[in-house]
């Protein structure tokens, strides 16, 4: 039986970049952080949203005509949506041939996801890997988290927790002795920095993972823990900051850490942006070069971690 | 970022087989290993009588070079730029054209006695062809025959015999082309005393032939020695020594070191495939691994040579399909050293190969994880994954007896055989599903059909109806196969023949004789029939009228509709409803042909796969799934291009829904993109679980390509490129070089998916 729903985005089935071995991730909606560079901008926002896909369009004017409010409008240069007055009628979604229009977000119970998730089960299995959550934060929504993990451990499948930790530790407290395995961003030192891109400021963020290794060095979390730092160039990409975040987990977490993960930047997710008419500030921003990719590995390698722990991931100009 | 993902070499060539590769390598990329097709819908249909299913590249039947489409430089054939100099003298043109086995030897004889021998410096592996049987010799079945074809390919159904079998090797080995040239003489004394003119007639053939081919060595061995004889440089001079007492003694004796046995099985190849098909040749590491180890005791050779050895002969056979791995008959793992040294030989020099590995689930572990690895560092395919244990139970299924089933062997691109036992037509014949469901629509609207069920009826009496032309079409031909086109080559290593005077291609001639036929359009007429089902049975929105004006016209001016049709669920995204519809029409289609049965009183078999037909948007109207006429169909049972979007794991998921075991042969193809790889340890892991996993749940074959589709693009524009010159990629169930294929082969590959994750 179940007890909460969830507010999904997304699930990928079958992805290995998030955790260890083949996974499926499924994507919660909502976020306490706002990075400028996030991934998933439909996952900022709690509320269920209007994308609209421009390329998908042919001008048929469908919309228009099914919108209770008038705010769907066909002009020259093609289809736009008034986004604030749009009321969610679904009128333009239900009429639209093509998809282009679509809303991003739905509910869903835990045991309905999991069913969905388990279809991939052997390939887990024999990967070595299983489900992931991520987001959005995940653990705005922990006690529907906890019972998909709870469902999991159940049927014997490995369960990740993608986090930026800038939630009450009781949330993750919740969900750790559930969790296999907990990927935890850390994405700048500078408490000033980190609230000037991600919208809040880091120090609930670096007291948790504290928490985080001290519960594990004590035996009540098992969770393997990795840490992942996005690859920002010139934001999070500087040498003072990898050197910072390195020297951080050398000095703090090294006994607890298993993987520390970079991953650089690209620009796959440009269209989302698009798709929500909102004019993300990086799509200038230029992709990391392998020398970039080489001087950060150098970096991490000075602050002493282990070189087998860090793995460097993602897309370069090369 | 590259098109492929850059590599360490594992093993080095010497500076003499660099010499030989690049030699090769260098008439493949100037085409001269091309294979052509002159029509699409040679392709479409596996039949046209412009063509007869070969193309010739010279004589009366070949076609004006502007309408060759290349397929890719997986041919035998090495393209002089001449045609056949004695075209005149062929007997057959001299004496006559006659539809006999004596008559066929003849030419096939005169055409190989006048192939010269063509030794290269730096080889050790020796043996080449020029010119095709099909050049000088007609393939027709004559007009009644061609009539029967057009009518048949109006209802969906076409099909050509011709090669497309495996013989059996170890008869050879063992014996010599002397002992097969005994066996025949003893039989053509028992025939003669029986008075059996028909078999006699037949063995003094295979006589005529075998003896050419012993001949065809014996010029190799007295060409080598002449270059010998001239040669200054001593270790040249040796070579040259070593080829001609190689050639002399396996002319007729079987080979005895690990070096005659490749020689004894390239020589075998080339003799075979002069005649212009399609054959897979079996089991190698069976086949080679008690010569080298004879030859490792007696310290005559090293690892290295082998590898050298086995790696000269894959430079020049091409486009050969062997297998390797696999189970023996007590049911052990049947890998060996030897599959070691054939996949080694490959990882060292690179070009393509056409190798599978059987595996199944006591696979010798470490033999999985090196194929995973050099399947990951190549990205190319190979070896090309088959699951065993899932032949065997196809093969169980047709009625092959148990004590042999064990020896199946992939053999071509998505097929498997029993080498030496099968003449089956594999991978010749083809159902093309949407004539049957145009059939079952127009029916439908003929008859006001209301309730969705009664159209699934009439789909499967029209699908009947297909299968019913193509039995008749290919009885009229298998009367009259082994006059007109008799594999007498193949039969020579094959049980049966020789003793039952009987060629493969006739009744009885082997043991199995199964018809096997590739069927085009699976998903997209499951799509289309669960579109229909939604939105004219279901909503209302159209009616069954509307859908066929519409495709007819090619969704002009139906945009809003053809969107419709298109948003519907599609096979692929593990979605059990629309998955469901495509199961329903597989199983349609194996009630179909289980019950369907050729006049050698052995059932048809149907194969989720087809090799290009699905490109040739020039005879494939649009469908009702939403397709534009000028986007390619579904390649074999994957999903059609761009319509799976909920990953792969959710169209393996889609693809063991349907049941395998029914069919001979399907392929997953996989395009993956080399980003997947970035910062991942152990690429070759990820591929051996999700194979392990993916044949765990009843899967056939997976071919995959580590590629970068977008980048790719530009091999498309500039072909010149040295750096584009040895891209090698599966297209389909073969391999080939990217920029030797025709442009619209190369244009519907980089619209494949590329998957970001495996």
């Amino acid at each position: 039986m179940s007890h909460s729903k969830g507010f999904i985005f997304d699930i990928y089935r079958g992805t290995t970049h998030d955790g260890p071995g083949m996974r499926s991730t499924v994507f919660l909606k909502g976020c306490c952080l706002s990075c400028a560079w996030c991934h998933n901008p439909e996952s900022i926002s709690s509320k269920q949203q209007l994308w609209w896909e421009k390329n998908q369009c042919i001008g048929c004017g469908l919309c228009e005509k099914s919108c209770d409010g008038n705010n769907c409008t066909l002009s020259e240069s093609g289809v736009s949506v008034n986004t604030e007055k749009c009321k969610k009628c679904a009128g333009c979604v239900k009429a639209c041939p093509t998809g282009a229009i679509s809303f991003v977000g739905k509910e869903i119970d835990a045991d309905e996801l999991f069913a969905e998730l388990k279809k991939y089960d052997s390939y887990y299995k024999s990967y070595g890997g299983g489900i992931t959550v991520s987001g959005g934060e995940p653990l705005l929504q922990y006690e529907f988290v906890k019972e998909l993990f709870a469902l999991c451990r159940q049927n014997g499948i490995h369960t990740a927790l993608d986090t930026c930790g800038a939630v009450p530790f009781e949330y993750l407290d919740e969900v750790l002795p559930l969790t296999d395995c907990v990927l935890y961003d850390i994405k700048l030192m500078d408490a000033a920095l980190h609230k000037q891109y991600t919208g809040q400021s880091n120090e609930r963020i670096l007291e948790n993972i504290l928490k985080i290794a001290d519960g594990k060095r004590q035996g009540k979390y098992s969770s393997e823990i990795w840490i992942r730092t996005p690859l920002i160039p010139k934001i999070t990409a500087t040498a003072e900051n990898i050197s910072a975040i390195a020297g951080f987990i050398k000095e703090n977490l090294d006994d607890t850490v298993s993987r520390f993960e970079l991953c650089t930047f690209n620009k796959a997710c440009a269209n989302k942006y698009e798709k929500l008419g909102i004019d993300w500030t990086l799509k200038d921003f230029p992709v990391m070069s392998l020398k970039d990719v080489e001087e950060i590995r150098k970096i991490v390698e000075e602050s002493g971690i282990d070189k087998e722990k860090t793995v460097i991931s993602g897309i370069t100009s090369e | 970022m590259k098109v492929r993902t850059e590599y360490k070499a594992k093993f080095i060539p010497s500076d003499r087989l660099k010499k030989v590769m690049e030699y090769n390598q260098e008439l493949a990329y100037t085409g001269k290993r091309n294979i052509y097709t002159a029509d699409t819908t040679q392709l479409v249909y596996h039949w046209t009588d412009k063509s007869n299913g070969v193309v010739p590249r010279t004589g009366e039947w070949s076609f004006p070079p502007e309408m060759n489409l290349s397929m890719g430089d997986h041919g035998c054939r090495v393209d002089n730029g001449q045609s056949f100099p004695k075209y005149d003298e062929v007997p057959s043109h001299v004496e006559g054209y006659e539809a006999t086995a004596e008559s066929w030897a003849k030419d096939y004889a005169f055409l190989l006695s006048n192939t010269p021998a063509s030794i290269h410096p730096y080889e050790s592996i020796v043996g080449e062809f020029f010119w095709e049987m099909n050049e000088i010799r007609k393939y027709n079945f004559g007009e009644k025959v061609h009539e029967m074809g057009r009518e048949v390919r109006k209802l969906g159904a076409g099909g050509t015999s011709h090669g497309h079998t495996c013989p059996d090797y170890n008869i050879g080995l063992t014996q010599g082309w002397g002992g097969i040239m005994k066996r025949i003489d003893d039989s053509i004394a028992l025939y003669t005393r029986l008075e059996e003119t028909e078999k006699t007639g037949y063995l003094n053939g295979l006589k005529i032939v075998c003896q050419a081919i012993i001949d065809y060595i014996k010029d190799y061995a007295d060409k080598a020695n002449a270059f010998a004889d001239k040669e200054a440089d001593e270790a040249q001079k040796a070579l040259y020594r070593q080829i001609a007492q190689d050639c002399a003694y396996i002319a007729e004796n079987p080979p005895k070191t690990f070096h005659q046995a490749v020689q004894w099985i390239h020589f075998a190849i080339m003799t075979d495939r002069i005649v212009g098909h399609g054959n897979g040749y079996g089991r190698l590491d069976l086949y080679l691994n008690d010569f080298y180890q004879k030859d490792l005791k007696d310290g005559i050779i090293t690892r290295q040579e082998a590898r050298e050895t086995l790696a000269e002969m894959f430079l020049k056979i091409r486009g050969q399909h062997f297998s390797i791995g696999g189970r023996l008959k007590d049911g052990s793992d049947a890998s060996n050293e030897m599959s070691f040294i054939i996949l080694e030989a490959y990882d060292m020099v690179d070009d393509y190969n056409n190798l599978f590995l059987m595996w199944h689930k006591d696979i010798n572990n470490e033999l999985m994880d090196y194929a995973c690895d050099v399947l990951a560092r190549h990205g190319a395919s190979v070896p090309s994954m088959a699951n065993y244990d899932l032949l065997v139970d196809c093969q169980l299924r047709s009625g092959v007896d148990p004590d042999i089933a064990w020896n199946v062997a992939v053999s071509g691109c998505q097929w498997f055989c029993l080498p030496g036992r099968e003449y089956c037509d594999q991978d010749v014949n083809a159902l093309v599903l949407l004539d049957p469901m145009w059939r079952t629509i127009d029916r439908g609207i003929e008859e006001n059909v209301t309730d969705f069920e009664r159209l699934m009826e009439i789909f499967k009496e029209e699908f009947k109806r297909t299968a019913e032309a193509l039995r008749i079409f290919k009885d009229a031909q298998y009367d009259v196969l082994d006059k007109v086109w008799p594999e007498m080559a193949t039969s020579l290593n094959c049980h049966g023949p020789i003793e039952r005077g009987i060629d493969m291609t006739g009744a009885r001639g082997v043991d199995y004789q199964f018809t096997s036929t590739n069927i085009l359009g699976i998903p997209n007429v499951a799509d289309s029939l669960y579109a229909i089902k939604k939105l004219v049975f279901e909503e209302g929105a159209y009616t069954l009228a509307q859908v066929r004006k519409a495709t007819d016209e090619n969704w002009k001016d139906n945009e809003v509709m053809r969107q419709r049709f298109l948003r519907q669920d599609k096979f692929g995204n593990d979605i059990d409803d629309a998955d469901a519809m495509c199961v329903r029409v597989c199983d349609i289609i194996a009630e179909v042909l289980d019950a369907t049965k050729n006049n050698r009183g052995q059932q048809y078999r149907g194969s989720l796969f087809q090799f290009q037909g699905h490109t040739c948007t020039d005879v494939l109207p649009a469908t009702p799934d939403g397709r534009l006429a000028e986007e390619p169909l579904a390649h074999g049972c994957n999903p059609t291009a761009g319509r799976n979007v909920n990953g792969l794991l959710a169209t393996a998921n889609s693809v063991t829904k349907i049941k395998n075991y029914k069919f001979q042969g399907g392929s997953l193809q996989i395009e993956l993109q080399p980003r997947f790889f970035d910062g991942k340890e152990n690429i070759g892991d990820y591929i051996k679980h999700f194979t392990e996993a993916f044949f765990s749940r009843g899967a056939f074959q997976i071919n995959l390509n580590i590629i970068d589709l977008e980048k790719l693009k530009d091999a498309i524009e500039h072909p010149d490129n040295p750096e584009y010159r040895n891209i090698i990629v599966k297209v389909t169930g073969y391999t080939t070089r990217f920029i030797c294929m025709a442009k619209s082969f190369q244009i519907e590959f980089v619209g494949r998916n590329n998957y970001e994750s495996l």
